[in-house]
């Protein structure tokens, strides 16, 4: 309907997270790789605390440590040898190059460098590959989906263009957006394999951070989909992107190969689910498995159950945008108002939302959602919450309040149920609450 | 013991306050790990609770890092609110002090903070932001102080923004206001930043002995106690690496002692308190201190005995920076743990002398990062636990190695004697956790023994 900023000149609580860890994140989902920040120290340092705190794992990513007279003279000097150390001592499989603000507003061009760097060397068998990430456009969202993309463009490099392919048309690319969990990644790929597909995600961060101890420690990345499962992605029939931000790389599988590719806005709630299973079920000609009928009935009883609950209750909720459409949509199907959304940044899925939403920060979900039963957002807002006594319910990047956030399911019908029953159980722990104070100041 | 004042430090060092300080050593591209200044800055800043920390820069600077410290306050909490100028491609092309200036007003209007600390971020330092004068016009016109911090990422380390941060206090803070009558002047603590609260057990300790905190600098800090330090009559350096110029320059300007010291183990502890009252030149407070050391010592060898008994011969790899790279040591040497491998990436000569002094020939030196390298040293030494920052804790839990957070994100306090006993508890509860045993053995069926029950 209509996208809303509120007037004030500066950002208080930002929800809005640098791209540049965003493309952290997406290659944490590759195997044996390793992004190279380049710009300052901090630049890599807060993203990899970050995305420690939030995933509970150790977070591989490396710097070109610039220092201020590096940008004076020659940035790139840097890059070559953070390049050389990289490569001489960790051998990574996939090498992401991302630029920062620093480098964007310093005029430094190390795609260029990159590509003799690249001749120069002579490197063969592996993936490296730039992107241009300043921190002062888009958020974690489109830092993820710009990474995938640059990574699909250099894959299509290294194997070449249409016709050059045999179609694999019982295999399918899945594109995750950055909002899903591992655990979320994990299902999908589970109900995308449930009707006969192969399926290959691309990042895969369902086998990377979610929590394995089985080959020790690593500099690089441990588990996520390995260089030769993504090459041999290309060959897949169909694309599934899910999350409206993730079908720019799936268009550009689409214009260089043909592969035909479907978006999913979001895959959580009923109607979301329904839509997906029937998807699968119409391409595949499979019916569609026993535990996913039966997880459909579940979600609709505890739905039922947990009506009572969340009647004539509201909510406020600040996401990133794909993120925020999902949510969006589970809270209308539970029937609970919808107070304020918030967005870190615009993008045409918020823009086609039939709601009001805000680009905004967590002082604006504050000030706008006044009054809200429940508050869903990253941790930052849980002072927040406290302050407009709301049940605080945490969702998104980051979460460090809570264990096992990164194993929480909001996909498909149990996704739904699981987060159903956690807003359920929040709103009433604060009814009784409540309760328990009222008793207190008689 | 007979106190004596450390006057022998390194002035050569980096991180001292002298002119002709050698530079931080360079950040090794593809290697570094750790902060930037920015980040540095901020450490040692935002602890100051109840003044607005504004970031002047596009948004991952404020954005990826607010709320990361495990810094406590015991009342305003403005300075966990992320304030941020969040720059976009217009305002880098067309200026951002505009933004800046409007972005002052609004907080000043809507929060009526004591103080506003302006932090130049990368990008708008390579810009050519005229940081300090927007914030010298804002806080005339507002008649609040509004501070710059020059300390963008990309001058250096982590530890160079803590000094730089500290020059901001001595140029604009320090010196500016006068205590208000009732409080009695003592001690100021300088560098400590009261992680998970280690700041109360160490007021608690002196108060108890008399002794008065006149400014924290900057655990738990107001902006007014900051602007009155410099009528304390001690000053203690806490973490010696980042701020110890600026006790040195309060030395020189207004004559106050300073001593570098640590909460980090009973003996340390001690001698802190000792030096405090001894530069206070207050036999009584001497007298009391004496009384108090001596109860608290002989408390904590009671209820550290079941401990102890279980931690002895035990061997501790430690990776940390600054003061905690050898005080720690004493902390673990009193509890019978062994420090076979210790980081010096992040210490001053100086530390590194009070290191050598503690721990035995046989203990390895870190000097760099990379998780790898410390893995190495726990693996080669046969450590029975790593004491490192968050940063490494997962590393460590791949592993399997047991282990204690000792940085700024942890939840527990360790200083003073109740700090070392509750530092004796964690690590036996981590040393005897059975998640260690469960996870070392394999799935039954991959033991290669027949099920036949």
């Amino acid at each position: 309907m209509t996208v809303n900023k509120r007037k004030k000149p500066a950002s208080v609580n930002p929800i809005k997270i640098g791209q540049s860890l965003g493309a952290v994140l997406a290659l944490q989902g590759c195997y044996r790789a390793m992004p190279l920040i380049h710009g300052s120290q901090g630049c890599s340092a807060f993203p990899k605390a970050l995305l420690t705190r939030h995933f509970r794992e150790p977070i591989a990513v490396q710097t070109s440590a610039l220092q201020e007279m590096d940008v004076i003279f020659d940035a790139n000097r840097n890059l070559e040898e953070a390049l050389n150390i990289v490569l001489s001592k960790h051998r990574p499989d996939i090498i992401g190059i991302v630029g920062t603000e620093l480098t964007d507003v310093a005029g430094v061009d190390y795609v260029t460098m990159l590509k003799s760097y690249k001749r120069e060397r002579n490197l063969r068998g592996g993936l490296a590959f730039s992107v241009v990430l300043p921190d002062f456009r888009g958020s974690l969202e489109s830092g993820f989906s710009a990474t995938v993309e640059a990574m699909m463009d250099e894959l299509i490099q290294q194997v070449g263009h249409r016709g050059s392919r045999t179609v694999n048309t019982r295999q399918i690319t899945l594109l995750p957006g950055s909002f899903l969990t591992p655990a979320d990644v994990m299902e999908l790929k589970e109900m995308i394999s449930a009707f006969g597909f192969e399926v290959i995600a691309v990042p895969d961060i369902s086998t990377s951070l979610s929590g394995h101890l089985l080959t020790g420690f690593s500099p690089l990345t441990r588990g996520g989909v390995p260089l030769d499962s993504m090459l041999q992605s290309l060959q897949s029939g169909l694309t599934i992107a899910v999350g409206a931000s993730m079908e720019r790389p799936a268009r550009r599988l689409h214009n260089a190969l043909g592969t035909p590719y479907k978006v999913f806005s979001g895959a959580m709630g009923l109607k979301a689910s329904d839509e997906l299973l029937h998807f699968l079920h119409q391409i595949s000609g499979e019916p569609v498995p026993l535990r996913y009928c039966w997880q459909r009935e579940n979600l609709l009883d505890s739905m039922l159950d947990a009506h009572f609950q969340f009647a004539g209750m509201s909510a406020v909720a600040a996401l990133e945008p794909d993120h925020l459409y999902s949510v969006s949509g589970w809270l209308e199907e539970l029937g609970v108002e919808q107070k304020a959304l918030i967005s870190s940044f615009e993008t045409p899925v918020v823009d086609g939302m039939e709601r009001e939403v805000w680009v905004g920060d967590l002082d604006d979900a504050e000030v706008l959602g006044k009054g809200a039963d429940l508050w869903i957002s990253n941790s930052h807002g849980i002072s927040g919450a406290a302050r407009i006594g709301a049940a605080f319910m945490p969702a998104g990047f980051p979460v460090w309040n809570e264990l096992g956030a990164y194993m929480s399911v909001s996909v498909g019908y149990r996704g739904a149920m699981e987060w159903s029953n956690k807003a359920g159980n929040l709103l009433m722990q604060r009814e009784a609450g409540h309760r328990e104070s009222s008793i207190r100041h008689r | 013991m007979d106190p004596v004042r450390k006057v022998d430090f390194d002035s050569e060092a980096c991180g001292s306050q002298a002119p002709k300080s050698k530079p931080c050593p360079r950040p090794k591209p593809g290697e570094a790990a750790g902060g930037c200044s920015f980040d540095g800055a901020q450490i040692t800043l935002l602890p100051i609770m109840d003044a607005a920390h504004l970031v002047h820069g596009p948004i991952a600077c404020a954005g990826n890092s607010w709320e990361s410290r495990g810094t406590l306050s015991s009342g305003p909490s403005l300075s966990q609110y992320g304030f941020a100028t969040d720059l976009n491609d217009s305002d880098i092309i067309f200026g951002g002090e505009k933004k800046l200036k409007e972005s002052i007003d609004y907080i000043a209007g809507r929060f009526a903070p004591p103080a506003i600390f302006v932090y130049s971020t990368c990008v708008t330092a390579l810009i050519g932001e005229d940081m300090d004068a927007v914030c010298k016009e804002a806080g005339d016109r507002l008649g609040i102080p509004v501070v710059p911090v020059n300390s963008p990422g990309f001058v250096g380390s982590k530890n160079l923004g803590n000094r730089l941060a500290g020059d901001a206090l001595l140029q604009y803070v320090i010196g500016t206001g006068d205590p208000e009558p009732e409080i009695p002047l003592g001690v100021n603590l300088i560098g400590e930043y009261n992680i998970a609260g280690e700041m109360w057990d160490i007021e608690k300790l002196m108060n108890s002995a008399g002794i008065s905190v006149t400014s924290r600098i900057t655990g738990d800090a107001r902006y007014k106690e900051i602007t009155w330090a410099h009528h304390a009559k001690v000053n203690m350096v806490v973490c010696s690496r980042a701020l110890l110029g600026l006790a040195r320059e309060m030395e020189a300007k207004y004559g106050i002692p300073f001593f570098e010291g640590s909460f980090y183990g009973a003996k340390e502890t001690t001698y802190s308190l000792r030096q405090m009252a001894y530069l206070m030149n207050d036999r009584e407070m001497e007298r009391r201190v004496d009384r108090l050391t001596e109860r608290e010592e002989s408390r904590l060898a009671q209820d550290l005995r079941p401990y102890r008994k279980m931690l002895k011969g035990k061997k501790a790899v430690l990776y940390t920076g600054g003061v905690k790279s050898w005080s720690v040591i004493s902390a673990l040497k009193e509890l019978g743990v062994q420090v076979v491998g210790v980081g010096t990436n992040k210490s001053t000569e100086d530390d590194v002398r009070r290191i050598a002094d503690r721990v035995g020939d046989d203990t390895e030196y870190i000097p760099e990062g990379g998780a790898s390298r410390i893995l190495k040293t726990v693996r080669e030494r046969k450590a029975d636990i790593m004491i490192a920052g968050g940063r490494n804790m997962y590393v460590a839990m791949k592993e399997q190695i047991p282990f204690i957070d000792i940085n700024q994100e942890r939840h527990k306090a360790y200083a003073g004697y109740e700090g070392l006993l509750r530092l004796a508890k964690e690590l036996t509860y981590s040393l005897a956790n059975p998640v260690w045993r469960l996870a070392a053995s394999p799935a039954p069926w991959d033991k290669g023994v027949p099920y036949d029950r």
